[in-house]
């Protein structure tokens, strides 16, 4: 296969094709970068989604569990030998995704007669300051993509997950209108559901282009929440703790959500 | 950070993974006592003394005095021997300085470690068990005369019934439990000996003393162990150098403002 390159790049092109059906269910996820530090936070009690990685690490993964875990555990592995060897300060989630998860996943992925990690992940790493939130996603083929300014759009405090192109793509839209790096927790709270909750209702109907209405947003919530329990962690900014992540449970949530 | 291609995934134990990747020592297996000729002098590490811990009414008391000597030298008079863990655990350490507080390090990764990669907290037990492994795997060391230490762990218990928790090991690895206090090191039977009269006939039982009363028990008990034991740094009245003392709580760990020991040292001890 390797001396016919054409086949080579057709049988990428179909693994890429069954990757993206197996993701494509997938609930999003949504990390928002606030005044007192990053959110995380999906809807859904089948399965954990989101983790702490290191002491300003977290991490909210889509796929396939027993690759999530795989890649999971190296991450933890990673930051923790780094942390221990070095110090915690030089645990950084730039290199780990650069150098370290990013090439192992294209090389799986490339590598056709392997299995390729069904996964699709996204990391966050608090900073002193909103400026230096850092977020990235990674994909299936080890394609990242980073919260930094680029010629064609400007720096972004929150980054999403989500199954299909679509979904994600919205909800970054209405986030890009609706939340400020300054906002405080219940702010930041109620943008990530909204978020959330347009990411899913675009996964039903894939084929919509524009946000929904704001009332049908509401509802949809609604519906959501009545149904199902909220899956959060923060990673905080106050600098008196090393370990900054914290699991938020669903119950001290549902007190600060109003409408 | 490189990855493992072939990375599959089993999370192991923390001082494991270490050992895996070749980033902990570990002790000579046929340990060889160092024996010096009547020329050489022995070599003496650094060590570190008396540390003592008990419970009153507020949790666990944990302190330490300063001071750090090399056979008859003194090496350092700030240093740090009552050491946080996690949240709800502390480590002191009588010994040599440079193991325990890399027994230190290697146990605040394992819990943590164990944490995320487990999704839950390590049981009391557990982080008991796990500083006991490390003290057991450094006995190569000990025999060798380089690299003995003599831990107290305290710990708040959280989940089963809660209440502080504290123990104290011997050098192999063996794990006490103590009901009321603990102490080791080479100040430390000056300071058993308070402990106990405190606790039996003293003003109150150490558990029913306040937060003010306990400080000021610690306080006594580490200059009466400096006062026989040249080891012991006790407080330094001329250069201010007070002992650390942590209080770990349900709350978690507080450490003592150096201004609220001077007081009380002030008024109940100098």
């Amino acid at each position: 296969m390797i001396e016919e390159p054409y086949r080579w790049v057709e049988a990428i092109a179909n693994r890429r094709e069954y990757i993206e059906t197996q993701l494509a269910s997938g609930s999003p996820i949504v990390a928002l970068g606030y005044r007192d530090g990053i959110l995380f936070l999906t809807l859904g009690q089948t399965r954990q989604k989101i983790f702490e990685i290191y002491n300003r690490i977290a991490m909210g993964a889509i796929g396939h569990p027993g690759d999530i875990e795989r890649l999971r555990m190296a991450a933890i592995e990673l930051a923790s030998t780094e942390g221990f060897t070095r110090s915690a300060a030089d645990v950084s989630l730039r290199r780990l995704v650069h150098y370290s998860l990013s090439p192992v996943m294209k090389g799986a992925f490339e590598q056709v007669y392997g299995a390729p990690y069904l996964a699709r992940m996204l990391f966050a790493e608090v900073g002193d300051w909103p400026q230096e939130d850092l977020f990235l996603r990674v994909d299936y083929d080890g394609e990242i993509a980073s919260n930094g300014a680029t010629f064609a759009q400007a720096r972004r405090d929150f980054a999403v997950l989500s199954g299909i192109r679509q979904s994600s793509e919205l909800m970054e839209s209405f986030l890009k209108v609706e939340h400020s790096s300054e906002a405080a927790f219940e702010a930041a709270l109620k943008s990530a559901l909204d978020a959330w909750s347009i990411g899913h209702m675009t996964l039903q109907t894939s084929d919509t282009k524009e946000l929904p209405e704001r009332a049908a947003i509401t509802k949809y919530r609604q519906e959501q929440l009545a149904k199902t329990g909220i899956e959060a962690g923060i990673l905080e900014r106050n600098d008196s703790q090393a370990i900054r992540y914290r699991v938020l449970l669903d119950k001290e949530l549902r007190a600060l959500i109003h409408e | 950070m490189t990855l493992d291609p072939h990375f599959a995934g089993v999370a192991d134990d923390f001082s494991a993974l270490l050992r895996r990747k070749g980033l902990l020592a570990t002790a000579a297996l046929a340990p060889t006592p160092v024996v010096p000729t009547p020329q050489q002098k022995l070599w003496q590490p650094t060590e570190a003394t008396t540390i003592l811990a008990f419970k009153f009414s507020g949790g666990v008391l944990v302190a330490g005095d300063r001071r750090a000597t090399a056979g008859n030298t003194v090496v350092y008079d700030r240093a740090d021997k009552v050491l946080e863990i996690d949240r709800h655990s502390i480590m002191a350490i009588a010994g040599v300085p440079a193991t325990a507080w890399e027994m230190a390090r290697v146990l605040e990764h394992s819990f943590q470690y164990f944490r995320r990669t487990q999704l839950q907290e390590m049981s009391v037990d557990g982080k008991v068990r796990a500083l006991s492994k490390l003290l057991r795997d450094n006995f190569g060391f000990v025999m060798q005369g380089v690299g003995v230490v003599v831990p107290i762990f305290a710990t708040y218990d959280g989940n089963s019934k809660p209440e502080a928790r504290l123990y104290f090991y011997d050098a192999m690895g063996a794990q006490f439990e103590a009901t009321d206090y603990a102490a080791t090191g080479s100040g430390s039977p000056a300071v058993r000996g308070i402990l106990y009269y405190e606790n039996n006939w003293g003003a109150k039982p150490l558990q029913k003393t306040s937060e003010d009363e306990a400080t000021s028990i610690a306080l006594r008990a580490l200059d009466t162990a400096a006062e026989s034991d040249t080891s012991t740094g006790g407080v330094d009245r001329s250069g201010k150098i007070y002992p650390l003392i942590k209080i770990v709580s349900r709350e978690g760990i507080r450490t003592l403002p150096e201004s609220k020991i001077a007081a009380v040292f002030k008024e109940t001890v100098a």
